[in-house]
């Protein structure tokens, strides 16, 4: 069944205002042409075989499962985003797709048009949240799709850290999947965004997180990719204020015939701003991974540091890793870095540790875990920590 | 037959021939030096033997446990009883050094994540590490920190000799483990290889002076020049060769440090 108006009408109860949205988005997904092999963005990233009409029926409509502190402070909102979208339209219509535009390409469009579940959290001037707040998504069913939603407002001063986690119930089942997350923080605040993408091992995802910062702040962002036949995440933090602070690290696991695509954005708009990125992964089989980050200080923003690295290790011959790193600066009072790494295991590693009695598959199993353990150092709190790092152990044997 | 016996061992890297027949027999109970100016071939010697990757084996057989261990992987020579301290241990980021003891402490036990009865416990491994820590004069910290990583010359070559201890090889070799040290760390490293020697092991001491056998004092001393062996003998060896250095086979060099006065 083709994706048009009527597939609206799977999404009922809605505001009006919440319609109109999803209706232009809908337009905008019928007049904007795919993407283009000769677009530099999907210049190695092939879409040719995602037709969204074989997905239009909606999967799990108010579908996650929030995990709550045990007592919430007073003020915070956490509920499903369609829920909030009634009850608290002045606080939501502002937002949405605010900082992930509906008209941005037609992927971008379709999420708009019809995501599903998906979390509002809004966490008031002053306010911290101790424990973590966790969303966990579930997909059910094949041949589905599955778009989920989170927009996360941080008021001034506070504090708090947040999960999504996306999770397949049958790893093989195909789909058409997302994941995105608008991220507002505040003045003073310190937010942790944590989002682990374990979709089935056939299903298309197409992600958009971005932040906004305001002046202060902190974000610390960590994105984990493991699931998906072909996945493709935008993270992009927009450092709007003096003194914000954005760390944007992720990691990623591409066997079999995974390819795994990353674009990545630290936007400098005003000066004394700092950005900090780290995207390290590992291939093995025919896996194939893309990454392309740009840093981009505008005039004005003097007196900024950035920093951008992508390392990539490759464990099988018929892997391959593409890193590529873009600077835009148009100031020159910055401190900027940035770099990429492809390659094997180094050999001297593997021998040192066999030659200590550790079989070749151990130690190399070793080699992998290391590789990633000053990433899982930062990722921003321990419950996610420890999840991550149990997912990766299972995944790498 | 000795306890490890190494036949007419030829070896190149990269093409290029380095050892040209190099015969050695080591008993455990026994320390053995060998000694060699730049060039000798010292660390073709203690690759080959460890079966490192880069080293090309062009003929000759060793003789361990009644196997030729050049067929053998490098794990699997490591799990037979032997022991390679690197000249340049390698550091290894994202891997602590206490992981690694341990797992390279359940290999050799043969447990393989399934038979929990041959698993080092946490207790036993604390254990065993805290003398051996004590004589190398090395904290707990060292455990938590990465493979090498951020250690001084000193506390890396200290590591080789505190794996080694952990490990307890019949047959362990010191690849210039004196090189770059300053005089304490000789001495703890000295005093920790003194502790393990005994019936259970022999040591092969590769060196370019003869510093380190002041401290460990070889059985026999072997003189490596151009990938072969020109002398061998007692440690009288390592008293000549502390007089002349290798100016009897045309190398101008010292077999001792020149030191700065």
């Amino acid at each position: 069944m083709a994706i048009n108006a009527e597939t609206l009408d799977q999404l009922q109860g809605e505001p009006g205002w919440l319609r109109n949205v999803r209706r232009k988005a809908l337009e905008s997904y019928e007049r904007l042409p795919a993407p283009s092999k000769t677009d530099e963005e999907w210049r190695r990233t092939d879409v040719s075989g995602l037709d969204p009409n074989k997905f239009s029926k909606l999967e799990h409509l108010d579908g996650q499962k929030l995990i709550l502190p045990e007592a919430l402070p007073k003020g915070v909102i956490l509920m499903p985003l369609r829920q909030a979208a009634q009850d608290h339209p002045d606080l939501v219509e502002p937002r949405l797709f605010s900082l992930v535009h509906a008209d941005r390409d037609r992927f971008a469009a379709l999420h708009a048009a019809l995501f599903t579940g998906g979390t509002f959290l809004y966490v008031p001037d002053g306010v911290v949240v101790e424990q973590p707040i966790i969303g966990q998504h579930f997909s059910h069913e094949a041949g589905t799709s599955v778009l989920p939603h989170t927009l996360i407002v941080a008021g001034r001063g506070a504090r708090f850290d947040y999960l999504d986690e996306y999770i397949a119930e049958n790893e093989d089942e195909a789909g058409y999947r997302t994941g995105s997350a608008e991220i507002f923080v505040g003045e003073g605040a310190q937010v942790g965004y944590v989002a682990v993408q374990k979709w089935g091992r056939n299903t298309w995802h197409l992600a958009d997180q971005r932040a906004e910062l305001q002046k202060d702040s902190t974000l610390r962002l960590f994105n984990v990719t493991l699931g998906g036949r072909f996945s493709k995440s935008r993270v992009e933090a927009s450092l709007a204020g003096e003194g914000a602070n954005a760390e944007l690290k992720a990691i990623y696991l591409a066997s079999g015939q995974q390819f795994f695509d990353f674009h990545t954005l630290q936007d400098h708009r005003v000066g004394n701003t700092r950005s900090d990125l780290l995207f390290k992964g590992a291939l093995q089989d025919v896996a194939r991974t893309v990454y392309a980050g740009l840093i981009r200080i505008e005039k004005h923003a003097a007196r900024s540091d950035a920093y951008q690295a992508n390392r990539n290790l490759v464990l099988s011959d018929k892997a391959k890793a593409t890193s590529i790193p873009m600077l835009e600066i148009d100031n020159n009072d910055v401190r900027c870095t940035h770099g990429a790494t492809v390659g094997p295991v180094d050999p001297e590693h593997l021998f040192y540790l066999r030659s200590r009695g550790i079989p070749e598959p151990t130690a190399k199993r070793m080699l992998i875990q290391g590789f990633f353990g000053d990433v899982l150092d930062r990722i921003p709190f321990e419950h996610a920590r420890k999840l991550v790092e149990a997912e990766l152990e299972a995944r790498i044997g | 037959m000795a306890d490890f016996e190494i036949k007419d061992l030829r070896a190149s890297v990269e093409g290029r021939q380095i050892l040209k027949g190099v015969s050695l027999a080591i008993n455990k109970g026994e320390v053995h030096a060998v000694m060699g100016p730049n060039g000798s071939g010292k660390s073709t010697l203690s690759h080959t033997l460890m079966g490192h990757p880069g080293y090309t084996v062009d003929g000759g057989e060793v003789r361990f446990k009644g196997q030729n261990v050049l067929e053998l992987e490098p794990d699997e020579r490591a799990r037979l009883g032997m022991f390679l301290a690197l000249q340049y241990p390698v550091v290894v980021p994202g891997i602590s050094m206490a992981n690694f003891l341990r797992t390279a402490l359940n290999a050799h036990r043969g447990y393989d994540g399934k038979d929990k009865s041959k698993m080092v416990t946490p207790k036993e491994f604390r254990s065993l590490l805290k003398d051996e820590l004590e004589v190398l004069h090395m904290d707990d910290s060292f455990l938590s920190r990465y493979i090498n990583d951020g250690f001084s010359g000193g506390e890396k070559k200290r590591a080789e000799i505190l794996q080694m201890a952990v490990l307890k090889p019949e047959i362990a070799i010191l690849d210039e483990t004196d090189s770059g040290l300053d005089i304490d760390s000789i001495k703890f490293v000295a005093e920790e290889v003194n502790r393990m020697r005994g019936p259970n092991l022999g040591v092969l001491i590769i060196t370019h002076y003869t510093r380190v056998l002041e401290f460990i004092k070889p059985d026999f001393v072997h003189v490596l020049v151009d990938g072969k062996f020109v002398l061998s003998g007692g440690p009288e060896v390592a008293d000549r060769l502390e007089k002349t250095g290798y100016s009897e086979w045309g190398k101008e060099e010292a077999a001792q440090p020149q030191e700065v006065a």
